[in-house]
Protein backbone atom coordinates (compact mmCIF):
# COMPACT_ATOMS: atom_id res chain seq x y z
CA UNK A 1 0.00 0.00 0.00
CA UNK A 2 1.51 3.04 -1.24
CA UNK A 3 0.61 6.38 0.59
CA UNK A 4 1.27 9.83 -1.35
CA UNK A 5 0.98 12.41 1.08
CA UNK A 6 0.28 16.00 -0.14
CA UNK A 7 1.18 19.21 1.57
CA UNK A 8 -0.85 22.22 0.56
CA UNK A 9 2.09 25.47 0.40
CA UNK A 10 -0.59 28.26 0.61
CA UNK A 11 -1.81 26.74 3.93
CA UNK A 12 1.42 25.35 5.71
CA UNK A 13 2.13 28.09 8.39
CA UNK A 14 5.15 25.89 9.55
CA UNK A 15 4.36 24.36 12.47
CA UNK A 16 6.10 21.57 11.98
CA UNK A 17 3.66 19.24 14.10
CA UNK A 18 2.79 16.95 11.01
CA UNK A 19 6.67 15.68 11.03
CA UNK A 20 6.10 14.65 14.73
CA UNK A 21 3.48 12.44 13.53
CA UNK A 22 4.88 11.31 10.64
CA UNK A 23 8.57 11.64 10.18
CA UNK A 24 9.34 9.15 7.74
CA UNK A 25 7.03 11.29 5.15
CA UNK A 26 7.05 14.07 6.22
CA UNK A 27 10.34 16.74 6.57
CA UNK A 28 10.82 20.46 7.16
CA UNK A 29 12.59 22.80 4.41
CA UNK A 30 15.06 25.14 4.57
CA UNK A 31 12.19 28.09 6.49
CA UNK A 32 10.60 24.91 8.48
CA UNK A 33 7.54 24.80 6.19
CA UNK A 34 6.19 20.71 5.66
CA UNK A 35 6.96 18.86 2.53
CA UNK A 36 6.73 15.21 1.61
CA UNK A 37 10.05 13.18 1.62
CA UNK A 38 11.09 12.08 -1.71
CA UNK A 39 10.05 8.66 -0.58
CA UNK A 40 7.69 7.66 1.76
CA UNK A 41 7.91 4.43 3.23
CA UNK A 42 4.55 1.91 2.20
CA UNK A 43 2.46 0.09 4.82
CA UNK A 44 0.05 0.57 7.07
CA UNK A 45 1.86 2.46 9.63
CA UNK A 46 2.39 5.16 7.53
CA UNK A 47 -1.52 5.06 6.59
CA UNK A 48 -2.06 5.49 10.37
CA UNK A 49 1.00 7.87 10.68
CA UNK A 50 0.18 10.11 7.31
CA UNK A 51 -3.67 10.06 9.15
CA UNK A 52 -2.51 11.58 12.46
CA UNK A 53 -0.28 14.02 10.89
CA UNK A 54 -3.56 15.41 8.65
CA UNK A 55 -5.69 15.72 11.57
CA UNK A 56 -2.63 17.20 13.95
CA UNK A 57 -2.28 20.24 11.36
CA UNK A 58 -4.06 23.03 12.38
CA UNK A 59 -4.62 24.41 9.50
CA UNK A 60 -5.68 21.54 7.32
CA UNK A 61 -2.61 21.37 4.92
CA UNK A 62 -2.06 18.11 4.73
CA UNK A 63 -3.86 15.42 2.76
CA UNK A 64 -3.16 12.03 1.12
CA UNK A 65 -4.40 9.61 -1.30
CA UNK A 66 -3.50 5.41 -0.99
CA UNK A 67 -2.68 4.20 -4.09
CA UNK A 68 -5.20 1.95 -5.54
CA UNK A 69 -7.47 4.53 -6.24
CA UNK A 70 -8.57 5.14 -3.41
CA UNK A 71 -8.67 8.90 -2.41
CA UNK A 72 -8.73 10.10 1.77
CA UNK A 73 -8.20 13.56 3.10
CA UNK B 1 -5.52 3.63 -42.72
CA UNK B 2 -5.39 5.08 -38.94
CA UNK B 3 -5.32 8.79 -38.29
CA UNK B 4 -1.73 7.88 -36.78
CA UNK B 5 -0.55 6.73 -40.12
CA UNK B 6 -2.40 9.21 -42.15
CA UNK B 7 -0.31 11.83 -39.71
CA UNK B 8 3.25 10.09 -40.65
CA UNK B 9 2.66 10.62 -44.40
CA UNK B 10 1.04 14.24 -44.31
CA UNK B 11 2.81 16.26 -46.72
CA UNK B 12 5.54 18.81 -45.66
CA UNK B 13 4.80 21.92 -46.83
CA UNK B 14 7.84 23.51 -48.06
CA UNK B 15 8.11 27.36 -47.23
CA UNK B 16 10.81 29.33 -49.00
CA UNK B 17 12.37 30.94 -46.03
CA UNK B 18 10.61 32.27 -42.77
CA UNK B 19 8.26 35.23 -42.49
CA UNK B 20 8.69 37.50 -39.85
CA UNK B 21 5.36 40.07 -39.99
CA UNK B 22 4.24 42.55 -37.80
CA UNK B 23 0.55 43.54 -37.05
CA UNK B 24 -0.97 43.46 -40.95
CA UNK B 25 2.43 42.42 -42.28
CA UNK B 26 2.96 40.23 -45.37
CA UNK B 27 2.57 36.60 -44.92
CA UNK B 28 1.58 36.87 -41.31
CA UNK B 29 -1.28 33.67 -40.04
CA UNK B 30 -2.75 35.75 -37.03
CA UNK B 31 -1.52 39.10 -37.55
CA UNK B 32 -2.79 38.89 -41.14
CA UNK B 33 -5.35 41.87 -41.45
CA UNK B 34 -5.38 45.54 -41.39
CA UNK B 35 -2.54 47.91 -39.84
CA UNK B 36 -2.34 48.70 -36.40
CA UNK B 37 -3.80 52.38 -37.69
CA UNK B 38 -6.85 50.80 -38.51
CA UNK B 39 -7.84 49.67 -34.80
CA UNK B 40 -9.36 46.69 -33.81
CA UNK B 41 -10.67 44.54 -36.85
CA UNK B 42 -14.47 44.27 -37.31
CA UNK B 43 -16.54 41.26 -37.35
CA UNK B 44 -17.39 41.76 -40.91
CA UNK B 45 -13.79 42.49 -41.80
CA UNK B 46 -12.82 39.14 -40.48
CA UNK B 47 -15.42 37.51 -42.05
CA UNK B 48 -14.55 39.50 -45.40
CA UNK B 49 -10.55 38.64 -44.85
CA UNK B 50 -10.75 35.17 -44.55
CA UNK B 51 -14.36 33.96 -44.85
CA UNK B 52 -17.07 32.23 -42.75
CA UNK B 53 -16.31 30.59 -39.86
CA UNK B 54 -15.81 26.65 -41.26
CA UNK B 55 -18.61 24.55 -39.08
CA UNK B 56 -16.90 21.98 -37.32
CA UNK B 57 -18.48 19.42 -34.63
CA UNK B 58 -16.90 18.73 -31.27
CA UNK B 59 -14.77 15.82 -32.75
CA UNK B 60 -13.55 17.45 -36.02
CA UNK B 61 -12.43 20.08 -33.31
CA UNK B 62 -10.37 17.64 -30.88
CA UNK B 63 -8.50 15.88 -34.06
CA UNK B 64 -7.74 18.73 -35.66
CA UNK B 65 -6.40 20.03 -32.36
CA UNK B 66 -4.78 17.13 -31.78
CA UNK B 67 -3.35 16.63 -35.50
CA UNK B 68 -1.57 19.90 -34.73
CA UNK B 69 0.49 19.49 -31.61
CA UNK B 70 -1.09 22.93 -30.75
CA UNK B 71 0.71 23.74 -27.06
CA UNK B 72 -0.09 26.44 -24.44
CA UNK B 73 1.34 29.97 -25.25
CA UNK B 74 0.82 31.42 -22.41
CA UNK B 75 4.38 30.02 -20.88
CA UNK B 76 3.75 26.25 -19.56
CA UNK B 77 3.96 24.99 -23.51
CA UNK B 78 0.85 21.87 -22.42
CA UNK B 79 -0.46 20.25 -25.33
CA UNK B 80 -3.77 21.89 -25.84
CA UNK B 81 -5.57 18.43 -26.57
CA UNK B 82 -4.29 16.80 -23.63
CA UNK B 83 -5.98 19.78 -21.42
CA UNK B 84 -9.29 19.17 -23.20
CA UNK B 85 -9.28 15.67 -22.76
CA UNK B 86 -8.87 15.70 -19.27
CA UNK B 87 -12.19 18.18 -19.41
CA UNK B 88 -14.13 15.69 -21.52
CA UNK B 89 -13.22 13.21 -19.30
CA UNK B 90 -14.37 14.89 -16.13
CA UNK B 91 -17.74 14.45 -15.12
CA UNK B 92 -19.89 17.87 -15.32
CA UNK B 93 -20.25 20.20 -17.88
CA UNK B 94 -16.94 22.29 -18.86
CA UNK B 95 -15.91 25.85 -18.21
CA UNK B 96 -13.94 27.66 -20.52
CA UNK B 97 -11.78 30.89 -19.47
CA UNK B 98 -9.89 32.44 -22.03
CA UNK B 99 -6.90 34.33 -20.37
CA UNK B 100 -5.87 37.36 -21.92
CA UNK B 101 -4.55 39.05 -18.70
CA UNK B 102 -0.92 38.75 -19.57
CA UNK B 103 0.96 39.39 -16.73
CA UNK B 104 4.20 38.78 -18.06
CA UNK B 105 5.42 42.96 -17.75
CA UNK B 106 6.95 43.18 -20.98
CA UNK B 107 4.80 41.07 -23.50
CA UNK B 108 2.57 42.76 -25.61
CA UNK B 109 1.05 39.93 -27.83
CA UNK B 110 -2.18 38.93 -25.77
CA UNK B 111 -2.34 42.87 -25.62
CA UNK B 112 -2.28 42.97 -29.45
CA UNK B 113 -4.52 39.83 -30.46
CA UNK B 114 -6.85 40.99 -28.50
CA UNK B 115 -6.67 45.16 -29.29
CA UNK B 116 -6.47 43.93 -32.66
CA UNK B 117 -7.91 40.70 -33.91
CA UNK B 118 -10.47 40.39 -31.02
CA UNK B 119 -13.09 37.95 -33.42
CA UNK B 120 -10.07 35.98 -34.32
CA UNK B 121 -9.36 35.06 -30.38
CA UNK B 122 -13.17 34.90 -30.22
CA UNK B 123 -13.72 32.27 -32.92
CA UNK B 124 -10.74 30.22 -31.23
CA UNK B 125 -12.38 30.38 -27.78
CA UNK B 126 -15.64 29.30 -29.44
CA UNK B 127 -14.23 26.15 -31.13
CA UNK B 128 -12.25 25.62 -27.57
CA UNK B 129 -15.81 25.52 -25.93
CA UNK B 130 -17.30 23.56 -28.44
CA UNK B 131 -14.81 20.82 -28.41
CA UNK B 132 -15.29 20.51 -24.85
CA UNK B 133 -19.26 21.31 -24.88
CA UNK B 134 -18.86 23.87 -22.59
CA UNK B 135 -21.68 26.23 -22.19
CA UNK B 136 -19.77 29.49 -20.72
CA UNK B 137 -17.01 31.24 -21.95
CA UNK B 138 -15.04 33.54 -19.60
CA UNK B 139 -12.62 36.35 -21.71
CA UNK B 140 -10.87 37.03 -18.34
CA UNK B 141 -8.92 40.54 -19.15
CA UNK B 142 -6.56 42.56 -16.98
CA UNK B 143 -8.90 45.92 -15.81
CA UNK B 144 -6.37 48.37 -16.43
CA UNK B 145 -5.45 47.12 -19.97
CA UNK B 146 -7.74 49.88 -21.74
CA UNK B 147 -7.98 48.89 -25.31
CA UNK B 148 -8.04 44.84 -25.37
CA UNK B 149 -10.85 45.44 -22.94
CA UNK B 150 -12.64 48.14 -25.21
CA UNK B 151 -11.92 45.78 -28.69
CA UNK B 152 -12.98 42.80 -26.65
CA UNK B 153 -16.48 44.61 -25.43
CA UNK B 154 -17.06 45.47 -28.89
CA UNK B 155 -16.15 42.33 -30.58
CA UNK B 156 -18.92 40.68 -28.32
CA UNK B 157 -21.86 43.15 -29.33
CA UNK B 158 -20.37 42.87 -32.91
CA UNK B 159 -20.69 38.97 -32.75
CA UNK B 160 -23.88 38.75 -31.03
CA UNK B 161 -25.55 35.65 -30.58
CA UNK B 162 -24.49 33.54 -33.22
CA UNK B 163 -25.99 30.00 -33.43
CA UNK B 164 -24.06 27.33 -31.52
CA UNK B 165 -22.06 30.02 -29.76
CA UNK B 166 -21.56 29.62 -25.80
CA UNK B 167 -22.73 32.58 -22.90
CA UNK B 168 -19.93 35.19 -23.10
CA UNK B 169 -18.74 36.22 -20.16
CA UNK B 170 -16.28 39.10 -19.44
CA UNK B 171 -13.85 38.75 -16.74
CA UNK B 172 -11.80 42.31 -15.62
CA UNK B 173 -9.20 41.09 -13.14
CA UNK B 174 -6.59 42.56 -10.86
CA UNK B 175 -2.95 43.16 -11.94
CA UNK B 176 0.17 41.30 -10.86
CA UNK B 177 2.37 38.59 -12.16
CA UNK B 178 1.04 35.50 -10.21
CA UNK B 179 -2.81 36.94 -10.45
CA UNK B 180 -2.29 35.75 -14.61
CA UNK B 181 -1.20 32.19 -13.81
CA UNK B 182 -3.86 29.71 -14.78
CA UNK B 183 -5.47 28.46 -11.23
CA UNK B 184 -5.63 31.90 -9.90
CA UNK B 185 -7.62 33.62 -13.31
CA UNK B 186 -9.77 30.14 -12.57
CA UNK B 187 -9.93 30.59 -8.72
CA UNK B 188 -10.72 34.66 -9.96
CA UNK B 189 -13.42 33.96 -12.53
CA UNK B 190 -15.00 31.69 -10.15
CA UNK B 191 -14.52 33.42 -6.70
CA UNK B 192 -13.06 36.64 -7.50
CA UNK B 193 -9.64 35.66 -5.52
CA UNK B 194 -6.73 36.41 -7.70
CA UNK B 195 -4.55 33.99 -5.86
CA UNK B 196 -3.01 30.50 -7.10
CA UNK B 197 -4.51 27.60 -5.73
CA UNK B 198 -1.94 24.43 -4.70
CA UNK B 199 -3.99 21.98 -7.33
CA UNK B 200 -3.60 17.92 -6.65
CA UNK B 201 -6.26 17.56 -9.65
CA UNK B 202 -5.66 19.77 -12.65
CA UNK B 203 -7.82 22.11 -13.10
CA UNK B 204 -9.14 20.55 -16.45
CA UNK B 205 -10.42 18.11 -14.23
CA UNK B 206 -11.62 19.86 -11.81
CA UNK B 207 -11.56 23.89 -11.38
CA UNK B 208 -12.40 25.85 -8.08
CA UNK B 209 -16.56 25.70 -9.43
CA UNK B 210 -15.75 21.92 -8.94
CA UNK B 211 -16.47 21.44 -12.93
CA UNK B 212 -14.07 21.15 -15.23
CA UNK B 213 -11.98 24.50 -15.98
CA UNK B 214 -10.07 24.89 -19.46
CA UNK B 215 -8.27 28.03 -18.79
CA UNK B 216 -5.89 28.84 -21.84
CA UNK B 217 -4.07 31.78 -23.35
CA UNK B 218 -5.52 34.43 -25.63
CA UNK B 219 -2.68 33.55 -28.56
CA UNK B 220 -3.42 29.85 -27.95
CA UNK B 221 -7.17 30.62 -28.50
CA UNK B 222 -6.27 32.66 -31.88
CA UNK B 223 -4.54 29.74 -32.84
CA UNK B 224 -7.19 27.16 -32.29
CA UNK B 225 -9.04 29.51 -35.04
CA UNK B 226 -6.31 29.69 -37.77
CA UNK B 227 -5.50 26.19 -37.63
CA UNK B 228 -9.32 25.00 -37.97
CA UNK B 229 -9.74 27.50 -41.16
CA UNK B 230 -5.94 26.41 -42.57
CA UNK B 231 -6.06 22.73 -41.48
CA UNK B 232 -3.83 21.27 -39.11
CA UNK B 233 -1.00 20.10 -41.64
CA UNK B 234 -0.83 23.76 -43.17
CA UNK B 235 -0.67 25.23 -39.53
CA UNK B 236 1.71 23.08 -38.68
CA UNK B 237 4.10 23.87 -41.63
CA UNK B 238 4.33 27.56 -40.76
CA UNK B 239 6.53 26.43 -37.71
CA UNK B 240 8.75 24.20 -37.23
CA UNK B 241 8.69 20.30 -36.26
CA UNK B 242 9.27 21.11 -32.27
CA UNK B 243 7.23 23.84 -32.43
CA UNK B 244 4.48 23.79 -35.20
CA UNK B 245 2.52 26.68 -36.32
CA UNK B 246 3.40 30.48 -36.32
CA UNK B 247 4.62 31.98 -33.00
CA UNK B 248 4.09 35.23 -31.47
CA UNK B 249 7.14 37.22 -30.09
CA UNK B 250 7.60 40.11 -27.51
CA UNK B 251 10.85 41.98 -27.96
CA UNK B 252 11.74 43.59 -25.21
CA UNK B 253 14.62 45.51 -23.90
CA UNK B 254 17.47 46.92 -25.93
CA UNK B 255 15.37 47.16 -28.96
CA UNK B 256 13.86 49.94 -31.29
CA UNK B 257 10.18 49.84 -30.05
CA UNK B 258 10.19 47.38 -26.90
CA UNK B 259 6.69 45.50 -27.03
CA UNK B 260 6.66 45.22 -30.71
CA UNK B 261 5.10 41.81 -31.18
CA UNK B 262 6.70 40.12 -34.53
CA UNK B 263 5.07 36.49 -36.03
CA UNK B 264 7.17 34.17 -36.67
CA UNK B 265 5.90 32.30 -39.54
CA UNK B 266 8.53 29.30 -40.70
CA UNK B 267 11.77 29.12 -38.87
CA UNK B 268 13.91 31.64 -38.32
CA UNK B 269 17.13 31.90 -35.59
CA UNK B 270 16.77 34.44 -33.01
CA UNK B 271 19.20 36.23 -34.37
CA UNK B 272 17.04 36.53 -37.49
CA UNK B 273 13.94 37.77 -35.44
CA UNK B 274 16.06 40.01 -33.88
CA UNK B 275 17.67 41.48 -37.01
CA UNK B 276 13.59 41.76 -38.07
CA UNK B 277 13.17 43.96 -35.09
CA UNK B 278 15.82 46.43 -35.42
CA UNK B 279 18.69 45.24 -33.81
CA UNK B 280 21.80 44.76 -35.93
CA UNK B 281 24.44 42.98 -34.31
CA UNK B 282 24.50 40.22 -31.37
CA UNK B 283 23.78 41.79 -28.07
CA UNK B 284 25.38 40.90 -24.87
CA UNK B 285 23.17 38.32 -23.77
CA UNK B 286 19.44 37.75 -24.50
CA UNK B 287 16.17 37.05 -22.05
CA UNK B 288 14.42 34.38 -23.59
CA UNK B 289 11.03 33.16 -22.54
CA UNK B 290 9.96 36.11 -19.87
CA UNK B 291 11.03 37.52 -16.75
CA UNK B 292 11.08 34.14 -15.29
CA UNK B 293 12.91 32.60 -18.27
CA UNK B 294 16.48 32.04 -19.14
CA UNK B 295 19.15 34.56 -19.97
CA UNK B 296 21.39 33.05 -22.87
CA UNK B 297 24.60 34.30 -24.05
CA UNK B 298 24.19 36.97 -27.10
CA UNK B 299 26.51 35.18 -29.60
CA UNK B 300 24.90 32.06 -29.20
CA UNK B 301 21.27 33.01 -28.47
CA UNK B 302 21.69 34.83 -32.08
CA UNK B 303 22.39 31.41 -33.64
CA UNK B 304 19.55 29.26 -32.07
CA UNK B 305 16.56 28.64 -33.88
CA UNK B 306 13.60 29.77 -32.32
CA UNK B 307 11.99 26.57 -31.54
CA UNK B 308 11.53 24.56 -28.72
CA UNK B 309 14.40 21.56 -29.26
CA UNK B 310 16.97 24.03 -29.91
CA UNK B 311 16.04 26.21 -27.24
CA UNK B 312 16.15 23.22 -24.84
CA UNK B 313 19.88 22.50 -25.52
CA UNK B 314 20.52 25.61 -24.52
CA UNK B 315 18.69 24.99 -21.36
CA UNK B 316 15.81 27.70 -22.87
CA UNK B 317 11.84 27.23 -23.59
CA UNK B 318 10.17 29.70 -25.56
CA UNK B 319 7.88 30.27 -22.27
CA UNK B 320 5.61 33.47 -23.42
CA UNK B 321 7.37 34.33 -26.43
CA UNK B 322 9.43 37.54 -24.91
CA UNK B 323 12.50 37.77 -26.56
CA UNK B 324 14.79 40.52 -24.48
CA UNK B 325 17.73 42.46 -25.37
CA UNK B 326 20.91 43.09 -22.80
CA UNK B 327 23.24 45.49 -25.13
CA UNK B 328 26.48 45.87 -24.64
CA UNK B 329 27.20 48.32 -21.66
CA UNK B 330 24.59 46.90 -19.18
CA UNK B 331 25.49 45.01 -16.17
CA UNK B 332 23.20 41.31 -16.63
CA UNK B 333 23.58 41.16 -12.81
CA UNK B 334 22.02 44.30 -12.32
CA UNK B 335 19.21 43.53 -14.28
CA UNK B 336 19.09 40.13 -13.05
CA UNK B 337 18.60 41.69 -9.27
CA UNK B 338 16.31 44.41 -10.20
CA UNK B 339 14.11 41.90 -11.87
CA UNK B 340 13.98 39.57 -8.91
CA UNK B 341 13.69 42.18 -6.52
CA UNK B 342 10.24 42.63 -8.47
CA UNK B 343 9.80 38.92 -8.70
CA UNK B 344 10.08 38.63 -4.97
CA UNK B 345 7.62 41.35 -4.52
CA UNK B 346 5.03 39.92 -7.06
CA UNK B 347 4.76 36.59 -5.06
CA UNK B 348 0.87 36.10 -4.20
CA UNK B 349 2.79 36.23 -0.54
CA UNK B 350 0.56 32.46 0.21
CA UNK B 351 3.27 29.58 0.22
CA UNK B 352 6.29 29.78 3.01
CA UNK B 353 9.15 29.42 1.06
CA UNK B 354 8.08 31.54 -1.89
CA UNK B 355 7.53 34.26 0.87
CA UNK B 356 10.64 33.83 2.66
CA UNK B 357 13.08 32.52 -0.44
CA UNK B 358 12.46 35.41 -3.33
CA UNK B 359 13.33 38.09 -0.64
CA UNK B 360 16.69 35.85 -0.30
CA UNK B 361 17.79 35.61 -3.85
CA UNK B 362 16.98 39.12 -4.23
CA UNK B 363 19.24 40.37 -1.61
CA UNK B 364 21.60 38.17 -2.59
CA UNK B 365 21.31 39.56 -6.18
CA UNK B 366 21.68 42.99 -4.94
CA UNK B 367 24.85 42.59 -3.27
CA UNK B 368 26.17 40.36 -6.04
CA UNK B 369 25.38 43.34 -8.59
CA UNK B 370 26.47 46.07 -6.09
CA UNK B 371 29.63 44.19 -5.28
CA UNK B 372 29.04 43.69 -1.97
CA UNK B 373 28.92 40.17 -2.07
CA UNK B 374 31.05 37.63 -1.03
CA UNK B 375 31.47 33.95 -1.28
CA UNK B 376 29.25 33.09 1.49
CA UNK B 377 26.27 35.68 -0.05
CA UNK B 378 26.68 33.56 -2.75
CA UNK B 379 26.72 30.48 -0.97
CA UNK B 380 23.08 31.07 0.32
CA UNK B 381 22.03 32.48 -3.11
CA UNK B 382 22.66 28.85 -4.17
CA UNK B 383 21.40 26.93 -1.34
CA UNK B 384 18.14 29.15 -0.81
CA UNK B 385 17.71 28.23 -5.16
CA UNK B 386 18.21 24.76 -4.47
CA UNK B 387 15.55 24.93 -1.65
CA UNK B 388 12.72 26.65 -4.17
CA UNK B 389 12.05 24.53 -6.84
CA UNK B 390 8.74 23.00 -6.80
CA UNK B 391 8.30 24.16 -3.18
CA UNK B 392 5.16 26.58 -4.07
CA UNK B 393 1.36 26.27 -5.44
CA UNK B 394 2.36 27.80 -8.04
CA UNK B 395 5.40 27.65 -10.43
CA UNK B 396 6.48 31.03 -9.44
CA UNK B 397 9.18 30.45 -7.30
CA UNK B 398 10.54 27.98 -9.92
CA UNK B 399 10.72 30.91 -12.47
CA UNK B 400 12.69 32.88 -10.39
CA UNK B 401 14.84 30.61 -9.68
CA UNK B 402 15.77 29.57 -13.44
CA UNK B 403 16.34 33.22 -13.83
CA UNK B 404 18.83 33.67 -11.34
CA UNK B 405 20.77 30.81 -11.99
CA UNK B 406 20.89 31.09 -15.66
CA UNK B 407 22.55 34.88 -14.95
CA UNK B 408 24.92 33.36 -12.62
CA UNK B 409 25.93 31.11 -15.74
CA UNK B 410 25.52 33.43 -18.62
CA UNK B 411 27.19 36.29 -16.57
CA UNK B 412 30.11 34.22 -15.14
CA UNK B 413 33.25 36.82 -15.09
CA UNK B 414 30.66 39.38 -14.03
CA UNK B 415 30.18 37.44 -11.14
CA UNK B 416 33.61 36.86 -10.46
CA UNK B 417 34.75 40.58 -11.16
CA UNK B 418 32.06 41.50 -8.40
CA UNK B 419 32.27 39.38 -5.92
CA UNK B 420 36.66 40.69 -5.88
CA UNK B 421 35.11 44.33 -5.40
CA UNK B 422 35.89 45.37 -8.71
CA UNK B 423 33.51 48.39 -10.06
CA UNK B 424 30.91 46.95 -12.02
CA UNK B 425 31.34 49.09 -15.62
CA UNK B 426 27.88 49.56 -15.69
CA UNK B 427 26.52 50.73 -12.89
CA UNK B 428 24.40 53.69 -13.95
CA UNK B 429 23.12 51.86 -16.81
CA UNK B 430 19.46 53.43 -16.75
CA UNK B 431 17.27 49.67 -16.70
CA UNK B 432 16.81 47.80 -19.30
CA UNK B 433 13.54 45.81 -18.88
CA UNK B 434 10.18 47.11 -17.38
CA UNK B 435 8.86 45.76 -14.15
CA UNK B 436 5.71 47.04 -14.61
CA UNK B 437 2.84 46.71 -17.45
CA UNK B 438 -0.52 45.33 -18.29
CA UNK B 439 -0.05 43.26 -15.55
CA UNK B 440 1.49 45.15 -12.91
CA UNK B 441 0.61 49.15 -14.32
CA UNK B 442 1.11 51.88 -17.00
CA UNK B 443 2.98 51.01 -20.25
CA UNK B 444 4.55 53.90 -21.52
Amino acid sequence: MKVIVHVDPTRCRGHGICTLFFADGLELDRWGFGRPRESVPEGRRSLAQARRAARACPNGAISFTVERGRSRA
Amino acid sequence: MSLLQSLEERPVVPLNGPVLARLGGPGAVLLAGPAAGEGPEPFHGMLDRLGPTPPAMSSDIMSAIWASELRGRGGGSFPLWRKLQAALDAPGTPVVVINCSESEPASRKDWTLCSYRPHVVLEGAAAVARAVGAEEVVIHLHGRSIEPTTAIRCALHQRGSLAGDPDWRLSSGPGGYVAGEASAVARFVHSGVALPLSNSVPLARRGPSGRPTVVTNAETAAHVAALLRMGPDRWRAAGTESSPGPQLLTMAGAVPEPGLVVELVGQATIGEVLEAAGVPAPPAAVLVGGYAGTWLQGQAAWNAPMDATALRRLGAARGCGLIGVLPHGACGLVETGRLTRYMAGESAGQCGPCVHGLPVLATCMDGLAGGTAGRRSLKRLHRTADALPGSGACSHPDGVVRLVLSALKVFEHDVVRHCAGKPCRAADHPPVFLTSGPGGGELP
